[in-house]
């Protein structure tokens, strides 16, 4: 290029701006792979104290008793209204037969869940035949032990500031040395609903509950914003409603999402008489939170596909809607998806609207069907980042891991779609 | 009983009824050519799956809705005098517990014979008519789709009548954005009337002091109570701002790069990736704002020698912009990716750079697309409420300066809804009055929005 | 491939919605109510969902006024049967409860909620007056100079209040004006202080309310939402704030926070229970009577409510950080419970 012999006026003017046109071409892109590395930067941070946060949580920790089923504790007639408590207490006390006191014999029945006098009931209703023999048997510990196990409580704090006392250390420590104390993985976490004993919550209620919300949600939001914004942007007259209409989708994205749990309540629940609490009505109040965002983003992806394509599938004797399911549709659906996964992400983590049709509650028993009553995912998390016990820290972590698992898995699946359908043209 | 699966039942015969119509359609060209045919076949097979379907579902709801009240008239005539003379609430409760004996529920403790026996006789009753109605249901759809069947020859306008039940649908749909929003003026409209009746409206609307600390008792007397939605406006405004102020940079320059200079794989990986974002749960965000992000805030300030208070606008506002990041980078990414390659290969061959062509052709090209990702991470922001309570407080402090605590219209009207003040005193109601403020000035705000990006839209192709 | 998987898709919903019977009849009992008292509410529900063939009961957490609220609505499966409160009911809420036709309520008072005022353990231990706090907290306090005046609140450092008091800033992190937390800590806490200056005693009530009970806006006491744990985290990361909250999340954080010592008097469940540390308020919870027989469970969950085991000064409800009633109050409960007797 040097070598040409002359160069005219504006190939030299051209040449002379090049090395800066090049500089801000760098910098732009720079700039673009900061962007992202910054984004990506607190994603890894949020997710990196999540999970050491919660990883813990996935084991907890259990106490092995030498439970004898000694016949005089059941001579009534109902297996399940025998003295459980007073059997759990009672093989604690010949575990450490040194302890006297009253006070003494409370805190060191404390070490073990109230779970365990439950856990015998069960496992005597099931098999009576245990009634007479001596079972090892692993109980789940109480959340205090569980928190010094796994290392949450210092030891070496003085004694008054601490939950667990010097005695029950020691116990603690002798149940260690003889191996009556391990931590196995938390099965029950994933398999029952909320709890009020850290040590027994559950997340498998909640999932359920947001399962069922979710399924609603998108089973409504999704074809339904689609239509919309189908028929707003290809089909609507374009005047002065379709403006109304087109500020009003907008404006209704900016209404704070509680106010979606009162209109909910009025129209789903006083109203139409759905009951309470449940994920129909849960997912309804959803729906209507996620459409806004459906729509938008539905009518961004149809407006950005090209003219030509509308004008060459009417040449050639489509009929409007063959055009536009036939052509403008399949192109259009990578950016309606992402919609989808924006709305349905913003679904999965709402709090404020399921407040006023009553799903913040506690509900131990798991919902069978959709209109019974339920939690999600996050209003669990909202419950138990807002209960006293420590232990509940982890648990809010590991709940919120089972919710991201959830979205990715949701997500991932939108994603697949979206990839399919993109193109380049 | 076959009554449980109505609903899978009427789906397979649609299907059925679509092979149907479809095969008949299909024999029709066979018989006298393609080209006599109106529609195509499978319109044929639409109408027919539509013509068994629709009346079906219709009277399935209209069952649904009327099974409760038509048994329970049915029955009430046998219960007992005093049962009846109940109010019709108390009532309600008696026939719980008929229903929960009807489900083999645990029933309270007092089962009397009458009670059990309404039971009975309205499992009875139940079971005849849900048997009666799922014959109907049948009934129907053999006779609608014979009919369709029937109908079905080459002149049929098949197509046209798929279309325009289509465009009910498709009209139905976009009306439903419409009717929330009438449900939502209704459901706050009036209990903000009756705080207006306690509060003057201009004290409301220009009042610069929110501070809501009238009593709580009605043997306290209260003490200051100012209603002035100015601060917490501002505050909202102040939050957003900061949040826009992180996300379209970020959000804008991660799309463009995604979409212009990022190769596929990169993009696949790291699209869903900051989606993801837009996911985590706020309760987790709003401890990073308060426990991580304020305190280096703070730490910061005192260092430079600003005072800067423990809780503050731009912690949340910061934590909030990274929140809605995917709002704008997936939505624009999506746009720009969509613009058509000949644009950008009409500005390379005039020789402009990459730069060049996507700040002077694509981004202009994309940019309606762009307003709504970036006016949707806008109203998120708005709406946003865990973040701001747990980073930013909950004083309302009239102030541009982000380094002070604010307070957003969301939080208070969470926090109102769910004090534990009394529901109906102006405290809970001012919730619904900035509920509807907010709605109106959004509204105002998007009304402009949607005018300037009118005059700078430019349809490409 | 489309075709199928609408098919699927719509098959999916067909099933699962039609699983839904047409109308569920209500076989649990339905809570709704005060935040505060919904860790112990809970606590009973759990114990007497395992051990009654009950469904454990729904226990929403939707703030005392929203509670009464439902509660008020009417008589009927679709409203609560209890409705828990951290404050007792208002005689308006009484009057909407009889236009709806609820007019038999049993009110039960279940035990007290300490409420405390706590710093990190890294800061310095704090001896407070209610004078002090009050000094502290109101948005007018009596001119040091002029003490029969009233100015806006010139303190910023404890130490300008009491020498005695750390020489750091007044930040204090406490619950809104819509939490009834707040409500009990004016009434317990700033009223006591004002009255503590002779002028203001003798103002009027309306007057004596707005000096008493107004607090600052200036910052030093910072409104920070009703999540105690946030708080207590907080506290830790900033050592010289103090916070306002219930005792059981100081009884839970024993070893990262410390309770300052009100009137000599330290936050220990033993000093708040029999009286001496007097910052604590009641918790109660209302039952509507036409439900009790017909929503299966109310009388036994009641009775567990009620029960020694569940209440008592040894009870799961004090392990969980409730402050139990003395020994007579909750006889006199118990045997309101029993006998349903209404207000």
């Amino acid at each position: 290029m040097q070598n040409t012999p002359q160069q005219s006026p504006i190939t030299l003017r051209i040449n002379a701006g090049l090395k800066k046109r090049y500089n801000t071409e760098k910098r732009f892109k720079r700039m673009g792979i900061s962007a992202i590395v910054i984004a990506m930067t607190f994603l890894v941070f949020l997710f990196g104290s999540i999970i050491s946060n919660g990883y813990t949580a996935f084991q907890q920790t259990y106490i092995q008793l030498d439970v004898s089923f000694d016949q005089t504790f059941f001579t009534g007639e109902n297996l399940a209204a025998a003295n459980f408590p007073g059997l759990v207490k009672k093989t604690l006390y010949s575990m450490f037969p040194d302890v006297t006191s009253r006070n003494d014999k409370k805190l060191l029945t404390q070490l073990v869940s109230s779970n365990a006098a439950f856990r015998l009931m069960g496992m005597v209703t099931k098999d009576p035949k245990l009634i007479g023999t001596t079972q090892k048997i692993w109980v789940l510990a109480d959340d205090d032990v569980d928190m010094l196990i796994k290392g949450h409580y210092d030891r070496n704090v003085a004694e008054s500031n601490r939950r667990i006392n010097d005695k029950q250390l020691a116990w603690i420590d002798a149940l260690a040395a003889n191996g009556k104390i391990t931590k196995k993985f938390n099965t029950q976490f994933f398999t029952s609903g909320d709890s009020r004993e850290p040590e027994q919550a559950g997340i498998w209620g909640a999932t359920r509950g947001s399962i069922y919300t979710l399924f609603i949600a998108l089973a409504l939001s999704f074809p339904i914003g689609v239509a919309a914004a189908i028929y707003l942007e290809e089909f609507a007259p374009n005047n002065g409603w379709t403006d109304l209409i087109e500020i009003n989708i907008n404006n209704l994205a900016a209404v704070p999402s509680i106010i979606f749990g009162l209109l909910g309540l009025a129209i789903f629940i006083n109203f139409w008489g759905m009951p309470r609490s449940t994920p129909l009505v849960g997912g309804l109040v959803l729906t209507l939170v996620t459409l806004p965002t459906i729509i938008i983003a539905g009518r961004a992806a149809l407006k950005s596909v090209p003219p030509s394509i509308r004008e060459a599938a009417l040449g050639i004797g489509a009929s409007k809607i063959q055009m536009v399911t036939h052509h403008v549709l399949p192109l259009a659906m990578p950016g309606m998806l992402t919609g989808t996964i924006i709305g349905m992400a913003r679904a999965l983590g709402e709090t404020a609207p399921l407040l006023m049709i009553g799903m913040i509650a506690f509900i131990v028993d798991i919902p069978g069907s959709v209109t019974d009553p339920a939690t999600v995912l996050p209003v669990q998390i909202f419950l138990w980042a807002d209960s006293p016990e420590r232990a509940f820290t982890e648990k809010t972590s590991a709940a919120i891991i089972m919710l991201l698992a959830f979205l990715m898995l949701m997500n991932g699946l939108a994603v697949y779609f979206r990839n399919k359908f993109e193109r380049k043209w | 009983m076959l009554y449980n699966y109505t609903l899978p039942c009427i789906l397979i015969l649609s299907a059925a009824a679509f092979l149907l119509g479809r095969s008949k359609a299909q024999a029709i060209t066979r018989h006298s050519g393609l080209r006599s045919l109106h529609s195509l076949p499978t319109h044929y097979g639409v109408l027919t799956a539509m013509a068994c379907a629709i009346p079906a579902m219709m009277v399935f709801a209209v069952w649904q809705m009327a099974e409760s009240p038509v048994i329970t008239s049915m029955i009430v005539k046998n219960l007992p005098e005093e049962v009846r003379q109940l109010g019709a609430n108390e009532f309600t409760l008696i026939l719980n517990d008929i229903h929960n004996f009807v489900e083999g529920n645990i029933v309270s403790d007092s089962v009397n014979p009458a009670i059990q026996a309404a039971a009975e006789h309205y499992a009875e009753l139940q079971a005849g008519a849900r048997n009666l109605v799922f014959n109907l249901i049948t009934f129907t759809m053999l006779v609608t789709t014979g009919l369709v069947y029937f109908w079905i020859k080459a002149e049929l306008r098949a197509r046209n009548l798929v279309e325009s039940v289509t465009m009910v649908f498709l009209i139905g749909c976009s009306v439903v954005a419409i009717l929330t929003t009438i449900g939502i003026i209704l459901s706050v409209l009036f209990e903000a009337i009756r705080f207006f009746k306690a509060v003057p409206l201009t004290d409301f609307l220009f009042g610069l002091d929110w501070s809501p600390q009238t009593a709580m008792r009605a043997d306290q007397a209260g003490s200051s109570g100012a209603f002035g939605a100015v601060p917490v406006m501002v505050g909202t405004f102040l939050i957003s701002f900061i949040a826009m102020m992180v996300a379209i940079p970020i959000g804008l320059l991660s799309a463009i790069y995604l979409a212009e200079y990022a190769n596929s794989s990169v993009r696949t990986i790291a699209k869903p990736m900051l989606e993801i974002l837009a996911g985590i749960p706020t309760v987790v965000y709003g401890f990073f704002a308060a426990l991580s992000v304020a305190p280096l805030i703070r730490d910061i300030g005192q260092f430079a020698g600003l005072s800067v208070s423990s809780e503050s606008a731009l912690a949340a506002g910061l934590v909030m912009g990274i929140m809605i990041i995917p709002f704008i980078s997936s939505i624009s990414d999506d746009v720009i990716h969509a613009v058509p390659q000949a644009l950008r290969d009409g500005s390379y061959g005039l020789g402009a750079t990459k730069f060049e062509t996507v700040k002077n052709v694509v981004i202009p090209a994309a940019l309606p697309g762009i307003v709504a990702g970036v006016l949707l991470a806008v109203s998120r922001a708005i709406g946003e409420t865990m973040i701001v309570v747990m980073a930013a407080g909950l004083s309302a402090n009239l102030t541009f300066n982000p380094l002070k605590a604010v307070t957003t219209v969301t939080v208070q009207i969470v926090t109102l809804l769910v004090g534990d003040q009394e529901f109906d005193s102006p405290k809970t109601l001012a919730a619904f009055a900035l509920g509807l403020l907010l709605f109106v000035f959004t509204l105002i705000l998007n009304f402009i929005a949607l005018r300037v990006v009118r005059k700078y839209r430019e349809q490409y192709d | 491939m489309k075709m199928k998987a609408l098919l699927l898709a719509s098959a999916l919903t067909a099933t699962m919605i039609s699983s839904a019977p047409a109308m569920a009849a209500r076989d649990y009992i339905s809570i709704v109510g005060s935040s505060t008292v919904y860790p112990f509410a809970t606590v009973v529900a759990e114990q007497y969902g395992k051990s009654t063939s009950f469904k454990t009961p729904k226990i929403e957490s939707t703030g005392s006024g929203g509670g009464f609220k439902l509660f008020c609505s009417g008589v009927g499966v679709e409203f609560p049967d209890i409705t828990n409160a951290s404050r007792a009911i208002k005689s308006s809420e009484v009057e909407t409860c009889a236009k709806n036709g609820v007019k038999d309520i049993v009110e039960v008072k279940i035990g007290y909620d300490g409420i405390v005022i706590a710093n990190a353990k890294q800061g310095e231990p704090l001896k407070l007056t209610r004078q002090e706090i009050y000094l502290a907290l109101a948005k007018e306090v009596p001119d040091p100079k002029n003490p029969d005046k009233l100015i806006a609140n010139p303190y910023i450092n404890w130490s300008d209040i009491n020498s005695s008091l750390p020489n750091t800033k007044i930040e204090v992190l406490g619950p809104p004006p819509t939490s009834g937390t707040r409500d009990a800590f004016v009434e317990l806490v700033m009223d006591e202080g004002a009255k503590s200056f002779e002028f203001i005693k003798k103002m009027d009530k309306k007057e004596f309310a707005r000096v008493a009970q107004t607090v600052r806006e200036d910052g030093a006491y910072v409104e920070a939402g009703e999540n105690d744990n946030l708080i207590v985290q907080k506290l830790q990361a900033n050592p010289a704030a103090l916070g306002i909250f219930g005792f059981s999340f100081l009884d839970q954080n024993s070893d990262v926070i410390q309770g300052s010592i009100v009137e000599e008097q330290a936050p220990t469940f033993e000093n708040i229970a029999d009286g001496k540390y007097s910052v604590s308020r009641p918790l109660f919870f209302y039952v509507k009577k036409a439900h009790v027989d017909v929503i299966p469970g109310i009388k036994e969950y009641l009775g567990e409510f009620s029960s020694e085991k569940a209440w008592g000064e040894e009870g799961y409800l004090a392990d969980k950080g409730m402050i139990p009633m003395p020994e007579a109050e909750r006889a006199q409960y118990a045997e309101a419970v029993k006998n349903l007797k209404t207000m």
